[in-house]
């Protein structure tokens, strides 16, 4: 066998396995794609400061940032969405693209410029796990990036405050979390019932926000107000990641006897969902009118929508 | 603006009909315009269009200073101006004019996401191409921002600018990228979009929404846009259904 992928990213904490986005979006198609990676956490070592993480290594070869990462994996035949197809893949694109531009500011906003936050969570853990001295320059670092990427984007000229873009950058991200909403409805994942390069960047931007323990979080109680999101990143925890937190828990023995035969089972299972979507999106796309919308929002679980779908969105 | 003042501005917008008199205010077409202020320019007054709200466009080569968020194009209607495709979209339709009515929140949901790959994608490799590109920003993009303005007025707000939109770039990361690597983007950009529309006339049903009138500015700006080379359009048209969704929207405006 070749050796192994290894990924260098940030460690885990809050029931999470990284608190950084980008390296959690990396792990999370990793697991979702069963491709092996050796992860090796960069905490208390100089690459907090040196390396731009995540970062693959693979046969001498570094490979950066989350697409550039995916991409690599899908080359390496690692590839959770060759299910999807061109109209899917298309989607992909433009939902996390509105991530990148509605989402992350607000994200960035949250752990790194709020104050309260910042003095109270962001900084204590990222200092507590950088060496020293990088201790005293790394959030710091972190934070003027974070700030600076704000104003740069979303700041246009009368608003060069950071206080006036706040609420333009919140009711964005709201925005952007409801419509994730409206788009999951009742579904496991974005795309049927295996997850997908999607529903890994969606994690990867929701799961710190729901877990982290922030002292202010507008935004965290907004998204805490959206079951469907709330239960879409437990499934994915609970799925995917329970191995690392069993690890820490010592009493992963008797599950790992259960796993290869339960993996399997969750394999035909899956296949044969897989067959019944096929089926089921051959069918929309050959009627594709709008009569098949109803039973979407009727089971939908956020009381405004209901059966008022006709009004204009809030 | 704050939340609340939004909010007031659109009441009092809803009480005024669209006047006859409202004006688009952009660059000079000839001498000073670049492609993404062209075809920002362009998705607006199609947008317009397809509302059916008659509007002149005036040139002005102080059109971005005028403007309240610094982009162009702008709207002055009435005793209001707003600015960039997303605020002038919410106002018109708080005066009750709206594209994507029909839509249900998945179909709002979905058309949001596109809209924002445009921006995220086409505008960043535009801006990208016209500043970050030493060559075609020194024989087009400098000379062209600073034409209506005499020495040495044209050299300072020449690099002011590109300096501005390299920092954008380091921001988002961009700068890293090399021109090859921003084409390829370019070129994943317009099959997404390719994808997406498929055999339809239009994105969503048989209307056309702010989203169309967005992709078509964007693509025929590029598509007749002469750059220091043709590679970017070349990459526009290697789509078919793109260039006739172009020609369409051209012919049926």
């Amino acid at each position: 066998m070749a050796e192994p992928m290894e990924l260098l990213c940030w460690g885990g904490d809050w029931d999470l396995p990284s608190v950084h986005t980008d390296s959690l979006i990396v792990l999370a198609y990793a697991k979702f794609s069963d491709a092996k990676l050796a992860v090796k956490s960069i905490d208390w070592t100089w690459r907090t400061i040196t390396a731009s993480v995540p970062q693959l290594h693979y046969e001498g070869s570094a490979v950066t940032e989350p697409t550039q990462i995916l991409n690599f994996l899908r080359k390496q035949r690692f590839n959770a969405d060759y299910e999807l197809t061109a109209k899917q893949g298309a989607d992909t694109m433009a939902y996390i693209a509105l991530l990148e531009e509605k989402l992350r500011p607000a994200l960035l906003h949250t752990f790194w410029v709020d104050a309260e936050n910042y003095a109270n969570l962001t900084r204590p853990w990222f200092t507590s796990h950088s060496p020293f001295p990088l201790n005293f320059f790394v959030p710091g670092r972190q934070a003027s990036l974070a700030l600076s990427r704000i104003l740069l984007t979303k700041a246009e000229s009368p608003l060069l405050n950071i206080t006036e873009v706040e609420g333009k950058i919140y009711s964005e991200a709201k925005e952007c979390l409801n419509l994730l909403s409206h788009r999951l409805g009742n579904f496991h994942f974005f795309f049927g019932d295996t997850p997908t390069s999607l529903d890994a960047f969606v994690f990867g931007h929701i799961a710190p926000l729901i877990k982290a323990p922030l002292p202010s979080g507008q935004l965290q109680k907004h998204l805490n107000q959206l079951d469907n999101l709330c239960q879409f990143c437990n499934t994915i925890l609970k799925n995917y990641f329970t191995d690392a937190s069993a690890e820490k828990r010592t009493d992963c023995s008797p599950t790992a006897i259960h796993d290869p035969v339960d993996a399997n089972l969750q394999k035909l299972t899956q296949l044969v969902n897989k067959e019944s979507n096929l089926i089921e999106k051959m069918d929309d796309n050959l009627r594709s009118s709008p009569q098949h919308r109803p039973h979407r929002h009727e089971s939908k679980p956020l009381a405004l929508a209901g059966e008022r779908n006709s009004t204009p969105p809030s | 603006m704050s939340l609340a003042a939004e909010a007031f501005v659109s009441q009092i917008a809803a009480a005024e009909p669209w006047p006859e008199k409202a004006t688009l205010y952009q660059p000079l077409k000839e001498d000073q315009i670049l492609l993404s202020d062209s075809a920002s320019s362009l998705a607006v007054q199609t947008f317009l269009r397809m509302c059916g709200l008659p509007v002149q466009v005036s040139c002005c080569a102080n059109a971005e200073y005028m403007s309240p968020s610094g982009k162009v194009p702008f709207i002055h209607v009435g005793n209001q101006v707003v600015s960039e495709l997303g605020p002038i979209v919410q106002y018109i339709k708080a005066k009750g004019h709206s594209l994507s009515d029909g839509l249900d929140d998945v179909q709002r949901a979905e058309m949001k996401a596109y809209m924002e790959l445009v921006n995220n994608m086409l505008l960043t490799a535009e801006l990208y191409i016209q500043w970050c590109d030493d060559y075609t920003a020194t024989e087009i993009s400098r000379p062209r921002y600073s034409s209506p303005y005499s020495w040495p007025l044209n050299h300072i707000l020449a690099y002011q600018k590109q300096w501005e939109v390299r920092r954008k770039m380091n921001a988002i990361g961009w700068s890293g990228k090399s021109l090859e690597q921003v084409y390829e983007d370019v070129s994943q950009c317009c099959q997404a979009l390719s994808q997406r529309l498929g055999t339809q006339p239009y994105f969503f049903n048989k209307q056309p929404t702010e989203l169309d009138a967005l992709v078509f500015g964007h693509l025929f700006t590029i598509l007749t846009t002469q750059l220091t080379n043709d590679e970017l359009a070349e990459k526009v048209k290697s789509y078919t259904n793109l260039l006739s969704f172009c020609h369409h929207s051209k012919t049926s405006k």
